[in-house]
């Protein structure tokens, strides 16, 4: 894969107080690559996704997002943020808002899309990720599995060129995990560049390009998928895999 | 005298009844600012508060309302009014404009606390939401938050506006004409007491019942959305 770097991180470090959850990462994401990151929980995984769009402020280290740096004291956050989706582990939709009106919140407010344009945006959503009758449904009134898909509609509306997931099934109930694996599996292969935080081994192994270890706060294995799972290197990951696979 | 006889002495002789009217009136109005002046500088005060709790910022403006909050709630509102008519504006007469200023900044200090504890019951996870699609924190707020926190305090606000209305009755001690003056009065003028008092605590709760039922159909409607 040598794509562009869409992002480029150096050294990057997060402390909260004593605690040093991550302790000097390096590594860039390229265009069109899809990044599973991998690591026992408490290793800083998520902490890493979280950077990356500056929901959680690095203690140290840079972040380079197509060529500028977002960690600096300049860096515009909101307008970074527009192009860098994110996809949560508890989905957070707007409750008090209609689907529609979910996906077409911030296109909207933030002037991109007209009401018309936007709303006609969102049908093409809904029907991509297979929801296209909940455009006036709430999300209550939604299962978990349709509303994560829907957050994936959310984030893709601002056309991102990078899409972050933090753990995006593990508050799903199992029989619903596969659909909005579907829907992921689909936005990688139309060439979105995506990092992805999972516990989905099978995930990993099949749609990701590249499989990451994180543990103790930096990254211990960096691979292809398929070596990632047969011939892993470092011990803590033959560890972890034994345990999970 | 008949029961007849004593309601035409205390409500018709004389067209009594418009002291209850007038005082209704003024009773209402004073509400009404009082709550709008609550409302706009209470919502102003939740933000600033929770901004300061949630990220930090803003430690001056937080400190200011700090000692707002502290001074508004721990002096009777009696003597707030008091301190207004009688000392603020102690060169004019200005009952009406004293009762707006001293409800509506004693009523914000509620509004503010009320507010701020629906914002912060929110799941942070819906600001992180909002500002990992590029709105900025100001919109996030407008629109994720606020109206999500005003669902939420809706009963505690309506509680807290029924209260501001029976609260207005202290304005007796700066003689404003509102409703329980007017029942005062009635009586100075026909040595009655009993038909004037009952007449105005039952118009004050068949306000308060009016209220309690509109919100209740605000909230209602409000709750639409879920399940």
């Amino acid at each position: 894969m040598n794509g562009e770097v869409l992002l480029d991180i150096q050294g990057l470090e997060k402390h909260f107080g004593d605690n040093r959850v991550l302790r000097g990462i390096t590594t860039q994401i390229r265009k069109g690559e899809v990044v599973a990151i991998i690591g026992p929980s408490g290793c800083g995984k998520s902490t890493f996704l979280r950077s990356l769009n500056l929901l959680e402020e690095p203690t140290g280290g840079k972040i380079f997002f197509e060529g500028a740096e977002i960690t600096g004291p300049d860096a515009d956050v909101n307008k970074i943020r527009r192009k860098i989706g994110m996809v949560f582990q508890q989905f957070n939709l707007f409750p008090h808002l209609t689907i529609r009106r979910n996906i077409t919140l911030a296109p909207v407010k933030l002037g991109l899309l007209g009401r018309e344009e936007a709303n006609r945006r969102a049908d093409e959503l809904l029907a991509r990720v297979g929801l296209p009758d909940k455009a006036n449904a709430y999300p209550s009134q939604l299962s978990g599995g349709q509303k994560q898909r829907i957050a994936i509609a959310r984030a893709m509306a601002m056309n991102p060129d990078v899409m972050l997931f933090d753990e995006p099934t593990s508050a799903l109930d199992p029989e619903m995990v596969g659909e909005v694996l579907e829907i992921m599996r689909e936005l990688a292969e139309s060439g979105m560049t995506m990092v992805v935080v999972t516990h989905e081994m099978g995930f990993a192994r099949e749609v990701a390009s590249r499989a990451v270890f994180i543990d103790e706060g930096v990254i211990k294995e960096d691979n292809a998928p398929e070596k990632f799972f047969t011939s892993a290197q470092n011990p803590r990951l033959r560890d972890f895999l034994s345990k999970v696979l | 005298m008949t029961f007849q006889e004593r309601f035409s002495l205390n409500f018709i002789e004389k067209g009594r009844y418009k002291y209850l009217l007038s005082g209704i009136n003024n009773t209402l109005l004073i509400t009404i600012i009082a709550a709008a002046i609550g409302i706009a500088l209470g919502f102003l005060i939740a933000i600033i508060r929770s901004t300061h709790d949630t990220t930090g910022r803003l430690k001056i403006l937080d400190f200011l309302c700090k000692i707002y909050l502290t001074v508004i709630r721990g002096t009777p509102t009696t003597v707030q009014l008091l301190i207004v008519y009688f000392v603020i504006f102690s060169s004019v007469s200005r009952p009406m404009l004293s009762a707006f200023i001293a409800f509506g900044l004693n009523s914000a200090a509620y509004v503010a606390e009320i507010v701020r504890s629906g914002i912060m019951s929110i799941d942070p996870g819906q600001m992180e939401a909002g500002r990992s699609l590029g709105l900025t924190y100001p919109q996030t707020m407008v629109f994720v938050i606020i109206p999500q926190a005003f669902k939420n305090v809706l009963p505690a606000l309506a509680n807290e506006f029924i209260v501001l209305l029976k609260e207005t009755s202290i304005c007796i001690a700066i003689s404003l004409r509102d409703l329980t003056y007017g029942t005062q009065l009635i009586s100075s003028q026909t040595y009655d007491y009993m038909f004037p008092l009952l007449a105005g605590a039952l118009i004050y709760l068949v306000i308060v019942v009016f209220l309690t039922w509109l919100f209740g159909k605000l909230e209602r409607s409000m709750r639409k959305n879920e399940r």
